[in-house]
């Protein structure tokens, strides 16, 4: 099952790096949450003793802290990832009347192909390096590196800064789906601090869009080049 | 069970440097310093919750906190940086706030790396990998540590991740700028001193040498290039900053007497650079523009600025009775105790150049006149004044006669990272 979500996973990247309709990009990244909320559920599930419906209930109540604290850590994947990230960036693309990022010089077509490369790259270095990954599942690794590496492309040939966001909340993800990969936890505490410093920066990326779209009209980055060493630009 | 929070000699030297330099900007910027009561409430308590974060940082005693506080810092200082909400300061702000998100989002796939390298150790505490520190899988170790340089690095201000910071610091306001450099920065560098200390123990501080040494130098390089075409003063401090950061780097990778040097250098760069920003404050208050070229003449228009801006910029130079000449000569002597001679000459040449650039243009601000003859004095609150003067007076007496407590503690939080 886990596998399964895994891979609807990495065909929400593949799809994210190719369409240039924001709302696309939005909602992949509202299945992205989804999923990864699913997985947090499975992820501690599997702590669970499973054996016996009895067993798994006695030992739900023995865990209790440990169980107030993942519903706490799933709950928070949903809200913020599912809920909060994609519905401010739909905003922000509705308020500054933002639909499409399309670069001529850089067709969809070709973004498919760099995005299947690294994601079959991806795999080629999971599954080749059995040993050095010790518990670790190559198809976890293997989709949440090229996700990572994927989020970097997106973010490099993209041009408006909306979409750069996209790309970080991608990028965020991927490394999301890393830290699953982990048998191992994080304590509860880091988990949720990493989950508010990604909320509230995309936040703040949200604003600043706002501000610099009231300031240049079109929020682009090629516009965001005032700042060099050769020549002082006047400030305004 | 492990306390989140710890008091040792390291973060107790980065304690002193933020405490002295936020209670010296406090003062500087007192308690009204935007126009209305609102703005003011927004900007203090924002202020507030960006040292807390950097107390956060520098206390925490566990890898995967420490990252969300230092994410923090980035995330409290956005609002101080685009304070006038000027063109510039929000394209600053931008680059700022999205350069170091994603920086440090390598951080945490490092700190991932690391966990999945850890093995049985299951912990992130610095205590426990500290004592588990040969049980680590070095190729994890390795690949971890890479990305945590680069990650922790990009706020440290390295070079080649180094480009947000001379834009932040121009733009900012000038006391926040002066928290930037003197206390943001510090508190990168010690979370990479921390992992410095892990690789040592766990045998691979070769790598640790190499990865320290190629980006300190490289920063230094970077500031003797800039150096010459910088037209903006507040930049050409933020990149007196980059080279700064460099010479620490270079210096903990030398270990031993350059460890020593390094942590001499990052409390007195702290005292020093605050001071200078906070007197760019003063010339942008007098003259109103950022640019050298307009700015002629400070010493006949306020004779207290002119001579806390030589004296700022001559300390910072390394210029005896720096301080910072302490902690370069320590750093040097090393260089040549490990033999390599020919970075040695390398990095001398650099900082000389450095010292030509700088020095060229703070006298050409101060002393250069105005084709029309005469410039009418202005005069500035006397709390404009105040802290720089205590800063540069605190280092000059550190640079002549360091005080045996001090040095005690410089020395054990030596002992902490080799």
């Amino acid at each position: 099952m886990i596998n399964f979500l895994i891979v609807i996973f990495g065909i929400s990247m593949l799809y994210m790096a190719t369409s240039s309709r924001i709302a696309a990009q939005t909602n992949m990244l509202r299945l992205q949450g989804i999923v990864l909320c699913i997985i947090t559920i499975f992820a501690h599930i599997n702590e669970l003793d499973t054996t016996s419906i009895w067993s798994a209930l006695t030992s739900l109540f023995t865990h209790v802290d440990a169980l107030v604290g993942a519903a706490f850590l799933i709950v928070e994947t949903f809200v913020v990832k599912a809920l909060i990230i994609p519905n401010v960036l739909d905003k922000v693309a509705e308020k500054n009347n933002i639909k499409r990022d399309n670069n001529p010089q850089f067709p969809n077509f070709y973004t498919l192909v760099i995005s299947t490369i690294i994601l079959f790259a991806g795999f080629m270095i999971a599954s080749s390096q059995v040993d050095i990954l010790q518990n670790i599942s190559s198809l976890y690794f293997g989709v949440s590196v090229s996700t990572i590496i994927t989020a970097f492309v997106f973010i490099a040939i993209k041009k408006k800064l909306l979409t750069h966001v996209i790309g970080f909340a991608m990028l965020e993800n991927g490394i999301f789906l890393l830290s699953l990969s982990v048998a191992k936890e994080m304590p509860l505490i880091v988990n949720l601090g990493v989950l508010l410093d990604v909320f509230v920066a995309v936040f703040i990326l949200g604003l600043l869009i706002g501000e610099i779209g009231s300031i240049y009209g079109n929020p682009d980055v090629t516009q965001l080049c005032n700042l060099k060493d050769s020549e002082m630009a006047k400030d305004e | 069970m492990n306390n989140y929070f710890v008091l040792d000699s390291l973060n107790l030297l980065f304690l002193i440097a933020l405490v002295v330099v936020t209670v010296c900007v406090m003062f500087y910027q007192g308690f009204n310093y935007c126009k209305n009561a609102k703005e003011n409430l927004k900007y203090y308590s924002i202020f507030f919750l960006f040292f807390l974060s950097m107390v956060g940082a520098i206390l925490c005693n566990h890898l995967g906190l420490t990252w969300v506080f230092i994410e923090a810092t980035t995330l409290t200082s956005a609002y101080l940086i685009m304070l006038h909400k000027s063109k510039n300061s929000l394209e600053a702000t931008w680059k700022y706030v999205f350069l170091c998100s994603i920086g440090i989002s390598l951080a945490f796939v490092g700190i991932i790396l690391l966990l999945i390298g850890s093995g049985s150790v299951n912990s992130l505490f610095y205590d426990d990998l500290y004592a588990h520190a040969s049980a680590i899988n070095p190729f994890w170790l390795k690949l971890s540590f890479i990305f945590i340089l680069i990650g922790f690095g990009t706020k440290a201000g390295f070079a080649p991740v180094h480009s947000w910071l001379p834009d932040a610091h121009a733009e900012a306001p000038s006391p926040v700028s002066a928290m930037l450099s003197a206390t943001l920065l510090n508190s990168a560098v010690l979370v990479i001193l921390r992992l410095v200390k892990l690789m040592s123990l766990a045998g691979l501080g070769h790598t640790v040498q190499v990865l320290m040494l190629a980006m300190g130098l490289l920063s230094i390089f970077i500031t003797a290039v800039y150096v010459y075409r910088i037209k903006n003063y507040k930049r050409m401090l933020a990149y007196s900053s980059v080279e700064n950061m460099g010479i620490i780097s270079v210096g903990i990778a030398l270990g031993s007497l350059g460890t020593i040097g390094a942590l001499i250098h990052v409390l007195c760069h702290s005292l020093i650079k605050s001071s200078l920003f906070l007197t760019s404050g003063n010339i942008l208050h007098l003259y109103n523009t950022k640019e050298v070229e307009e700015v002629k003449d400070i010493v006949s228009k306020n004779k207290c600025t002119s001579w806390l801006w030589l004296l700022g910029a001559m300390l910072i130079l390394a210029i005896p009775p720096s301080p910072l000449f302490l902690s370069e000569f320590l750093i040097i002597k090393q260089f040549l105790l490990n033999g390599q001679i020919v970075l040695c000459m390398i990095m001398l040449l650099l900082l000389t150049f450095i010292i030509y650039g700088i020095m060229n243009t703070v006298l050409k601000m101060n002393y250069s006149t105005h084709n029309n003859n005469g410039t009418e004095p202005v005069k500035l609150p006397i709390r404009n004044y105040i802290p720089q003067i205590f800063l540069i007076v605190t280092a000059i007496v550190l640079g002549i006669y360091m005080p045996n407590g001090l040095f005690e503690l410089i020395k054990n939080a030596g002992e902490m990272i080799w």
